[in-house]
Formats: C-alpha cells, structure tokens, sequence
C-alpha cells in the first residue's frame, strides 16, 4: 500500500512538472534556435529566420538558394506551433 | 473637384516662371496630392522646396498659394538638388555612400563615420577593409577602391585600425573516422528508404554577427559626416519586422527596402569555396549589388540600424548596428 501511494505521489509531482512546461511555451525564437542547425545542414538551405506571412502573424522562413525538391520534401509545415514558409532567396553572397 | 492632366499641365506652364523664383522653390511639376502622408487622387502642382517653412517664415512674395487657377498646389521638401556625384571617384572630403576599399581587394562602400577613443574612423566591412581577415593594422585604403581606379600613394585615403574576424567554414570533414560513420548511416538512410542524407561538418568554433572594420583617416578633413543623398546621422536606432529603411552605396546609390526577416541564420559565400555563417542578421529585399557591401543602413528619421555586407537576387543582409559597436568599441 505504501509503495502503492508512493508511486502514486511520483506520477503527481511528474506531471506536475509536465503541466509547468506546457504552461511556458517556447518562443517562435527559440524554436527557430533549436532547428535552425539541422536545417542549415540539408543541401540548399541559405538561411533560416523569422518573418511575417501576408496575415501579419510571425513565421519562421526557411530560404532555398533555388528550388530543390528533396530538401522542400523534407522541410516540416508547422514547427512546434509555428508556420514554416519556404522562399527561394538565391545563393547569398558578401558584396 | 479633379482637374484632368492637360488644364494641370496648362496651369503650371503660365505659373512656372512666377514659382520656379521663389526663395524656396526648387523644382515644379505635376503630381498627385499627397494629403496627411496619403496620396489622394487629385492632380496638383507639385512645388520642390528645399525644406518645409511655416507660411509666417516666408516673405509673402515666396508663399506658394494653395491653389492657382482653382488647382490644389502640394509643398514637397526634396532638398538642395545637386549635380549627380559619381560615387566611383575620388572625392575630398569623401561622404558615406562612395568607393572604398583595402589595396588589395576591388572595391566597397564607405559607410559612415564612427568614434572610438575620442577619434574618428570610417566604418564599413571586413572584406571591404581587412580583406576577409587577409590584413594588418596600417593597411593602406584607398578611395576609390582599387576596380575604381584609386592607386598607391594618391588614392591612400585611411589606414586599416580594427577589424572583426570572420570565421569560415571548413569544408567538409577530412576525418577518415567521420566519414566512415557517415557512410554508414547514410546506407542506412537508403535502406529504410528515408531520404535523409548526412553530411561531415567540422563546427566553426565561435558564430560571426558581424563583417566589419575601421580605418582611421590620414587627415580628419579627408573624410565628411554626411552620407550621400542622406544626410546626417540622428541617432541609433533598432531594426524589426518592418522596419522601413535606406542605404546609399557605391554601385546602386540610394535605395530603400523594408525588413521582412529579424534573427535570421544565414550562409554567405566568400568566394568559391568559402562559407561564413552569420547570426542575428536583418534580411530586406532586394536592395543592393556587388560593391554596395558596407554601406549604411538608416530608417526613416535618420536613425543607423545596421551595416549592409551581403545579399542574393532577392534579398540583402544586414548586421544589426548593436553588434558591430558593441564588437568593435564604437560609438557614433
């Protein structure tokens, strides 16, 4: 019984934590932070940063230096709540 | 009531020879009224005056009347203009906006001046400066930049006092062990039929914000404050989303874009072969070419928001001007 009520306050301060967590949702800057590297990784991807759609609301924008369908296949819609807009920018070069 | 464009057009001939003399006036034309900032669609006799006066400030002799032959007259402030100044030439004192660059490299803009320790020095990019890093402190400038025409001794406008590495890419890993592993998961990758690929990176150790770099002028009467069809400097401002902004620039002059991405992560190319990755960057369209890198970037009231270095067919990418003082101990 004891073990029974001990696994049971367990489960309770876990979920507690849980709950803390979701109450605190990551900003869409962290979120462009957190995958920003994985998708800088994928051939043809420019660069990745925040943006506004034709609505107004922010965005996280993905640029591609031309179209290249395996990474656009590759590329998510939505990323932990935040839109994803794809843009061909072209290859990025100092001038 | 709305005038149609000849009786506009025939009303500012009989009346150009009596405004075009006014103190003020600059240039006359036709155009629609722009009413509290927003274009109405009533045609209008457009008078350019070099700055906006309160009627009480001017003789009555040089007050544009509201309207002539019963059609609305709109005030304009454009400015002195003058004869366009080739930004490629040789230009003592030399403005923010015009040709510059390290001996060695072909040419970039200069951006504007900067203070640090009580001196002043010319701002602009570290390939434009330093050479992508391939400098030392006293390197000659020249302006114009060298592709400009601008030589050895007679062109030697500053020497190079500071500037911010750039970290490159390294390319792709030459760790035997690396790309073993790699091989591995990458047939792997076919085998479950992901289209996932894998490549080897080394990591650049530390992010770049900043392609920037001073010079400090041989003499402070070789260099001027104002930068080209700008002007001064108000202040510093912040750029966002939205942000409405301008450059003037050796190659394409004065242009105006808007910043449609903030805290963008981007790959720049440095030639063939050469990568740097930039954080925090503002991303505006399409605003700038070759030769532009290095120019000031203003909003609206004059404030510096960032430090133009590079862009693509579509877009131009700015350092935010907090990182490139805070990075080099400036300040306007």
């Amino acid at each position: 019984m004891k073990r029974a009520v001990a696994a049971l306050m367990v489960l309770l301060i876990s979920s507690i934590g849980l709950g803390g967590e979701r109450a605190m949702p990551e900003t869409i800057h962290e979120v462009k932070a957190k995958h920003a590297p994985r998708f800088l990784a994928l051939p043809g991807v420019v660069s990745v940063g925040v943006g506004r759609d034709a609505g107004g609301a922010e965005v996280i924008v993905i640029g591609l230096d031309r179209a290249r369908p395996e990474t656009q296949a590759s590329l998510p819609a939505q990323l932990e709540g935040y839109a994803v807009r794809v843009q061909f920018i072209g290859a990025v070069k100092a001038q | 009531m709305a005038h149609d464009l000849d009786s506009v057009r025939a009303a500012l001939v009989k009346s150009r020879s009596r405004l075009l003399p006014q103190s003020n006036v600059v240039a006359t034309g036709v155009g629609y009224k722009v009413t509290r900032g927003r274009k109405t669609d009533a045609l209008s006799i457009v008078c350019s005056v070099t700055r906006k006066l309160a009627l009480r400030e001017l003789a009555p002799r040089d007050q544009v009347p509201a309207n002539i032959d019963g059609i609305p007259t709109d005030v304009v402030a454009t400015g002195v203009i003058r004869a366009f100044q080739e930004r490629t030439a040789r230009l003592r004192p030399a403005p923010g906006g015009v040709s510059i660059g390290h001996r060695d490299i072909t040419a970039g803009t200069l951006g504007c001046l900067v203070r640090k320790g009580g001196q002043t020095f010319i701002l602009s990019n570290n390939h434009v400066l330093a050479n992508s890093n391939d400098a030392m402190r006293g390197d000659a400038i020249l302006q114009p930049g060298p592709v400009d025409g601008g030589r050895f001794p007679g062109d030697h406008i500053a020497a190079l006092e500071d500037f911010v590495p750039i970290t490159f890419l390294e390319p792709p890993s030459e760790c035997q062990f690396a790309r073993g592993v790699i091989a591995v998961l990458n047939a792997g990758c076919q085998l479950i039929g992901s289209r996932t690929r894998y490549r080897t990176v080394n990591i650049q150790a530390t992010e770049n914000r900043v392609d920037a770099a001073i010079a400090r002028p041989l003499e402070p009467a070789l260099v001027k404050k104002d930068i080209l069809e700008i002007g001064t400097i108000s202040g510093l401002g912040t750029g966002s989303l939205g942000t409405a902004v301008r450059k003037s620039g050796r190659t394409t002059g004065l242009t105006a874009g808007e910043v449609l991405q903030v805290d963008v992560t981007v790959n720049v190319q440095y030639g063939p072969g050469r990568t740097a990755q930039f954080s925090d960057q503002l991303l505006a369209g399409p605003m700038s070419q070759g030769g532009d890198s290095g120019s000031a970037v203003l909003d609206h009231n004059n404030r510096l928001i960032g430090l133009l270095f590079a862009g693509s067919e579509n877009s131009t990418i700015i350092n935010r001007i907090e990182h490139v003082f805070s990075e080099l101990g400036l300040t306007l």
